[in-house]
């Protein structure tokens, strides 16, 4: 084991043992098998496992929060539903986050609405408060701070198009992996990578252009730009 | 087809791409590593792209992830389904069209009944109106008052003031 390159035993050190991840499989389809003969506590329980991601899931997509307990709520009882017709080829996360994105763009297209709508355009200040942060790595220090920071980032991802704002927020923010973004959007993994490389390129695009446009402007005579 | 991350050229070399970027979400590891590292030794455009979204992750990073929903949510969840369960199995009950029948019935009957007692009442007040504009009609004589008929045969045939009868 000395001869272990340290990043590969940091990471194995991190991981599930093997025994642990299949009992944990085997639980799950145990309380899958349980609500599909009718349960409901068997069903909640699944619902109690799974709602933190899914409502990540829901969020990054639509990223209206007064509308994302509704839809995930409605997931849950079209998973119920459904739930006799799954046959545990795959595992039950796959099935639910594949029922949850179809749900978001269903929800999108009645509603004919995009995700999240700003009316007022970012400006260059504010694009340049947000250097001021990222830049140095410095995380916001004020709640006042962290509020305007996330809505500035905010205003920052509204400007890209829906797929790249949507693969980003799921990957970067709520935490899904390569391989479940894949399974979710019938995708395969090199693609999923490939589309996220290019949308990092896409938002890096907007954000240095704000930064650009700011720059360029003359300043007055206190050094303040006009 | 509308601009988005399949169509955008980043300037890197298309098949490094995915290696790239798990070099920047930190999961490129073993041989995928120093394949990457050598290439970049020698490919400006891949490292001008690589140095183009470096700090993609740490922006990404000030954006907060949804918040648990909370213990609570579950409960509000099974409630909808039960909810939801109750209203479909009174789609599924056997009697439920006749029920609907019946209530059809009954709602047409009562506004049938309704509109009968209305027309009939409204018939009534008519012919009472009717009556009460004949009593001083100039065609009364054409319904005499009963009052002052002859009660007798006598009364009928003997004028009046005539009460010989005829004896002298």
């Amino acid at each position: 084991m000395a001869n272990v390159p340290k990043n590969v035993a940091a990471s194995a050190s991190t991981l599930p043992l093997p025994s642990a991840r299949s009992e944990k499989g085997e639980k799950e389809r145990e309380l899958v098998r349980l609500a599909q003969s009718g349960e409901h506590a068997a069903f909640e329980e699944l619902v109690r496992r799974h709602q933190q991601r899914v409502f990540g899931l829901v969020n990054g997509i639509l990223r209206r929060r007064e509308d994302v307990e509704d839809v995930v709520q409605q997931v849950f009882l079209k998973v119920f539903v459904s739930l006799k017709r799954f046959d545990q080829r795959s595992a039950f996360s796959t099935w639910l986050y594949k029922i949850s994105v179809n749900e978001c763009w269903d929800y999108l297209r009645k509603k004919k609405v995009r995700p999240l709508m700003y009316e007022a355009d970012l400006s260059e200040d504010q694009v340049a408060r947000l250097d001021g942060v990222v830049s140095v790595d410095r995380p916001p220090e004020s709640p006042s701070e962290r509020a305007e920071v996330r809505d500035l980032l905010e205003r920052l991802l509204e400007k890209l198009p829906d797929d790249d704002r949507q693969l980003l927020m799921l990957k970067e923010v709520e935490g899904f992996s390569v391989q479940e973004l894949a399974e979710m959007l019938d995708l395969n993994v090199n693609t999923v990578k490939v589309r996220l490389f290019r949308s990092r390129a896409r938002l890096m695009d907007v954000y240095k252009r704000r930064l650009e446009s700011h720059a360029s402007q003359p300043k007055s005579a206190e050094g303040k730009r006009v | 087809m509308t601009e988005n991350s399949l169509t955008r050229n980043t300037g890197a070399c298309p098949e490094f791409e995915p290696l790239l970027e798990d070099r920047l979400s930190g999961e490129l590891g073993g041989g995928d590593a120093a394949l990457v590292a050598e290439h970049l030794k020698s490919c400006a455009g891949c490292n001008a792209a690589l140095d183009h979204v470096a700090l993609s992750s740490r922006l990404l990073s000030l954006v907060e992830p949804a918040a648990d929903p909370g213990p609570g949510f579950a409960h509000r969840t099974m409630a909808r389904i039960r909810h939801a369960e109750a209203l479909s199995a009174d789609e599924r009950s056997i009697w439920k069209p006749f029920v609907s029948l019946a209530w059809r019935f009954a709602v047409t009957t009562a506004v049938a009944l309704a509109l009968v007692i209305t027309v009939d009442v409204g018939t009534h007040r008519d012919n009472s109106y009717v009556a009460s504009n004949s009593a001083s009609s100039e065609d009364a004589g054409l319904f005499p008052d009963t009052q002052s008929s002859p009660v007798e045969r006598d009364d009928f045939l003997v004028p009046a003031g005539d009460v010989t009868h005829g004896s002298h």
